[in-house]
């Protein structure tokens, strides 16, 4: 993989706080197939998202982003429209963890609402967990993320991960 | 060590594991519900090659479908069903409760054991003093199910200490709704919390299950209760194994310690759009309701049953008002039947569905207009979850269900306990 999964760059998109997986994928849909899904996807929180989105796109949220469901149809909605990564003052711990092993990133950042306003150009560092308005010259460090997740990244989530082989994973 | 960190050394082959490392750890038990279970086999037939190992390990229960209302819906139930006899997995299929509920009264979840499940509040069987958490499909089927093992961050642990007795009308669920709020959505974030202190020492089993089920709420990555007499007690009235037992050691230290005084505390409302807007219920009585519900995860005990059939049959249920009863388990429905509840709130004009999670979410029963309003014990009460976004779900304790389902508007259950 030539490109560098744990940098991104793109036009944000903002969200306040505690926007729950219902929101990403409404019951009514979350069994349907993935193309009927995006054309719902975070629909109640901003109509234009759906459609609007584009490839490179960074979502950036507020306090306890994804909470509600544990399944990962909503992180796999939110990576199938093309989003780079998501950021966020905070993560529900299992929309966190689910990021990490469907290949979608996130990086949870105190303060990045502050930092970033809608449309904003943003950057955004994995490792370091440097988010940078390009648009306002200005940035701010969230929560590195963990080596472990880093490489989680890296082979494209979980299942690529395993097949490559975790230390401890095979006795 | 604390429960959880002497669980998860165990599970790792470790001596000892310290908060903020990352573990590879062996799971115990893995249970789906139907929703999860048709994600998660999908993910396994597309993405994975290896076998399943001890696939007695895991459980399928459909509880939110509990009869197809679509072909699709059916589909979903069926390919469940082929893929369980294929890999030989355990299933309980429609119409034998919620999933949470179904595991523990079929004795498959034992104190000690590392609990792992696809729905955001399998954390609740800290109950039992297991390391209970929810994880994704992912990690089921690319780790659980072909390793036995997955990962998990060591959590700081955080004791939430509860002193005093709370008031008459106020119950074990007042207390969650109120910890809910005032730890707020995601101020637990990743913690593994403790439940302890006299008030939760003196709690029955199954109210002591509706602290640790609000773990997912507030962020915790597991909650748990150190086992005690009245856990031994439940495992033995269930014939749960508890040779895996463990308990903190004495010299344990807490990240922090969150105290509360529940001894005047009133009940609680969780009002819409989310589960941490929580209100004193005299804040939004008199608000009208057209539907009550107890049901899912949280509802539909057996206590629940009995706090409406001791106030709704001599009050008489409100006209205007459809009250849905919704057993966890096929044992409650029975204990229900033989204490003659299921009688009385049938005459009262109740309306009793199939053991299963009711409605949790608008699956298979639940759904509402824009302009209409549900009270329930329900664990959820966001939009997107029950029809039209712009209908409203309030979250409250049965007592304040029942006092509700009587007058049709959100009432103060102590206006019919003291008179």
């Amino acid at each position: 993989m030539s490109e560098d999964v744990t940098r991104h760059h793109g036009r944000a998109w903002t969200f306040g706080d505690n926007v729950p997986t219902d929101s990403i994928t409404p019951t009514e849909y979350v069994m349907e197939p993935m193309e009927t899904r995006l054309q719902h996807v975070l629909e109640d929180r901003n109509p234009d998202f759906p459609s609007k989105v584009e490839p490179g796109d960074i979502v950036v949220a507020g306090q306890h982003f994804g909470q509600s469901s544990g399944r990962a149809v909503a992180p796999k909605t939110l990576k199938a429209t093309g989003i780079g990564c998501v950021v966020a003052e905070s993560f529900a711990r299992t929309f966190y963890r689910n990021g990490f092993e469907i290949g979608l990133p996130v990086l949870s950042c105190p303060g990045v609402l502050d930092l970033v306003s809608d449309g904003d150009i943003v950057s955004v560092g994995l490792a370091s967990g440097v988010v940078s308005n390009e648009t306002t010259g200005e940035s701010l460090e969230g929560d590195p993320v963990d080596p472990f997740l880093l490489k989680m990244i890296e082979a494209g989530g979980l299942i690529a991960f395993a097949k490559r082989g975790i230390p401890g994973l095979e006795n | 060590m604390n429960v959880v960190e002497k669980i998860l050394a165990r599970a790792s082959g470790r001596e000892t594991v310290e908060p903020g490392e990352i573990v590879i750890a062996d799971v115990d038990r893995d249970i789906f519900h139907d929703l999860s279970a048709h994600i998660t086999s999908t993910v396994y037939e597309e993405q994975v090659d290896a076998p399943i190992i001890d696939p007695d390990r895991l459980a399928f229960v459909f509880d939110h479908t509990f009869s197809p209302p679509t072909e699709h819906a059916a589909d979903i139930l069926e390919h469940n069903r082929d893929f369980a006899t294929k890999h030989d997995i355990k299933v309980f299929d429609s119409g034998n409760g919620n999933i949470h509920h179904t595991v523990v009264r079929n004795g498959l979840v034992e104190p000690g054991m590392v609990v792992v499940g696809s729905d955001s509040h399998t954390p609740v069987h800290g109950v039992l003093g297991t390391f209970a958490t929810g994880i994704g499909n992912d990690s089921h089927a690319g780790l659980v199910w072909p390793y036995g093992k997955t990962w998990f961050p060591v959590p700081k642990t955080v004791k939430v200490e509860l002193t005093g007795t709370p008031p008459l009308g106020t119950t074990a669920r007042d207390v969650a709704l109120m910890l809910t709020a005032d730890i707020g959505e995601g101020g637990a974030n990743s913690l593994a919390l403790e439940f302890a202190g006299e008030f939760v020492d003196g709690l029955s089993f199954w109210d002591r299950w509706l602290l640790t089920l609000i773990a997912v709420d507030v962020g915790a990555q597991s909650t748990y209760v150190e086992p005690d007499d009245t856990t031994t007690t439940f495992c033995e009235s269930a014939g749960i194994d508890t040779s895996r037992l463990v308990t903190n050691d004495e010299d344990v230290v807490y990240d922090d310690v969150w105290r509360y005084d529940v001894s005047d505390l009133e009940p609680q409302v969780a009002c819409p759009p989310t589960v941490g807007n929580v209100k004193p219920v005299s804040e939004v009585a008199g608000t009208e309701v057209d539907f009550a519900e107890i049901g899912g995860h949280g509802g539909g005990r057996f206590e629940d049953v009995e706090a409406l059939a001791e106030i709704i049959p001599d009050r008489g249920l409100d006209e205007s008002l459809l009250l849905n009863l919704v057993p966890s388990s096929r044992a409650v429905f029975e204990e229900a039947l033989e204490a003659g509840y299921v009688e009385a709130l049938f005459a009262a004009g109740g309306t009793w569905y199939p053991p299963s999670t009711g409605s949790n979410q608008a699956v298979n029963m639940g759904a509402m207009t824009a302009n209409q309003t549900m009270i329930s014990n329900h664990a959820r009460n966001f939009p997107g979850r029950n029809g039209s976004p712009e209908a409203s779900m309030y979250l409250a304790s049965a007592l304040t269900i029942a006092a509700t389902a009587t007058t049709g508007r959100i009432t103060d259950p102590r206006e019919v306990i003291d008179g």
